[in-house]
């Protein structure tokens, strides 16, 4: 059990996680001891940086090269119209501050990269992907399945979403002897889209509240994650269609010769991967 | 034998609906299907097979669910199906944000 250190203060802020049997003081106390780093202070960023806050989750890091564009506050609503032309990590992290003082908020701002993955992933229990394109989603698969980190992943286009959980618990791999091993990312999505082949929200469009129901649900998980309890979506990917208001979950496997995630690994280094394209091992 | 075909994001605009009955030739394995598929949707062509080295295989940037599980895991496209089968198809997706151009 950890070390219970609740002052009346958190007792009452958080007094409706406190009182419920799953949660408890104990409980908490594991939110305001765990460290999360949330990639991408956009439209899925923006409700799971609100909630894991609100939530008590001690630590969090925001990563996010960009800066606020009118054009984002359609959804992404951890920032406000006078943010505009601010960076996003900034803006969040004001955010998170004025919502709870308790948070430890670190504001990277920067993009991941093969060479920085490390040493900003390393620092944190759990990883939500909030970001927006094919590179960063794969680096920080191969990564979090190479070091053992949870990754939570969510994905939007136009009126559907994407979610799934990656604990990467290596003892729940071994895909060869067991058939029904979870999968990482790259075992249900082998190879990235060729650039330019999937539009991105720019192009498309994308309902304003979609990221926001996806971002929560990602929101969810990993505080599940952290507390330990429920059944995280590992093994399962969640398919939302606000259209037609229905969510499916599709059972998924790993593939017993994935590239990172199988007993004998081809990539055994981020540094293995060329990182745009197809997101494939480096042919040198 | 009619086969309950389920298409999600870009393949969903490619052919117009979410979900489709259609028929297909009885005996028809996963590759056939697809093939089919391409053919009777102009959005489709080349998006869903793929030959490498003379041999047919399914493009490895999307996953096709035979009853909610993975083709790639069974037969690839040689998987056979049976009539009222389910088969999803959809492509990975990248959006979470927007990114600056």
């Amino acid at each position: 059990m950890s070390d219970l250190r609740l002052d009346a203060t958190q007792l009452d802020r958080y007094s409706r996680h406190v009182i419920m049997d799953e949660i408890g003081p104990e409980g908490q106390q594991r939110l305001l001891d765990a460290s999360v780093l949330v990639v991408g202070a956009g439209g899925l960023g923006s409700p799971a940086i609100q909630y894991l806050a609100a939530a008590g989750v001690g630590r969090l890091g925001i990563v996010d090269d960009d800066v606020v564009e009118r054009s984002n506050l359609q959804r992404q609503i951890v920032h406000g119209d006078d943010d505009v032309g601010r960076p996003k990590v900034e803006s969040a992290a004001d955010y998170v501050t004025a919502l709870n003082p308790d948070i430890d908020v670190e504001p990277h701002e920067t993009r991941i990269t093969a060479a920085n993955v490390a040493d900003l992933v390393d620092e944190y229990d759990v990883v939500l992907d909030a970001s927006d394109n094919f590179a960063t989603r794969y680096l920080l698969n191969d990564h979090c399945v190479l070091t053992g980190t949870a990754l939570s992943h969510g994905a939007i286009y136009r009126f559907e979403g994407q979610v799934t959980f990656f604990t990467n618990e290596r003892s729940s791999k071994a895909a060869d002897e067991d058939a029904d091993a979870p999968p990482c990312y790259r075992c249900i999505f082998p190879e990235a889209p060729e650039p330019g082949t999937v539009p991105d929200c720019a192009t498309t469009g994308v309902l304003g509240v979609l990221p926001g129901t996806v971002g929560c649900i990602q929101a969810t998980e990993v505080v599940k994650y952290i507390l330990g309890k429920g059944e995280v979506l590992e093994g399962r990917l969640l398919m939302y269609d606000a259209m037609d208001m229905t969510f499916e979950t599709v059972d998924v496997l790993a593939n017993p010769s994935c590239p990172v995630c199988s007993d004998d690994p081809e990539i055994e280094s981020v540094e293995d991967v060329a990182y745009e394209g197809s997101c494939q091992i480096s042919a040198d | 034998m009619e086969l309950e075909l389920r298409f999600f994001a870009t393949f969903r605009d490619a052919v117009g609906e979410k979900e489709r009955v259609e028929t297909f030739d009885d005996g028809s394995t996963v590759g056939d299907v697809l093939a089919a598929l391409e053919d009777r949707y102009e959005g489709l062509e080349g998006q869903l097979l793929t030959d490498e080295d003379d041999r047919v295989t399914i493009r490895s940037q999307l996953s096709v669910l035979k009853n909610g599980r993975d083709v790639t895991h069974m037969e690839g496209p040689e998987t056979e199906l049976d009539g009222g089968d389910r088969l999803s198809v959809f492509p990975p997706v990248a959006g979470g944000g927007e990114r600056p151009e």
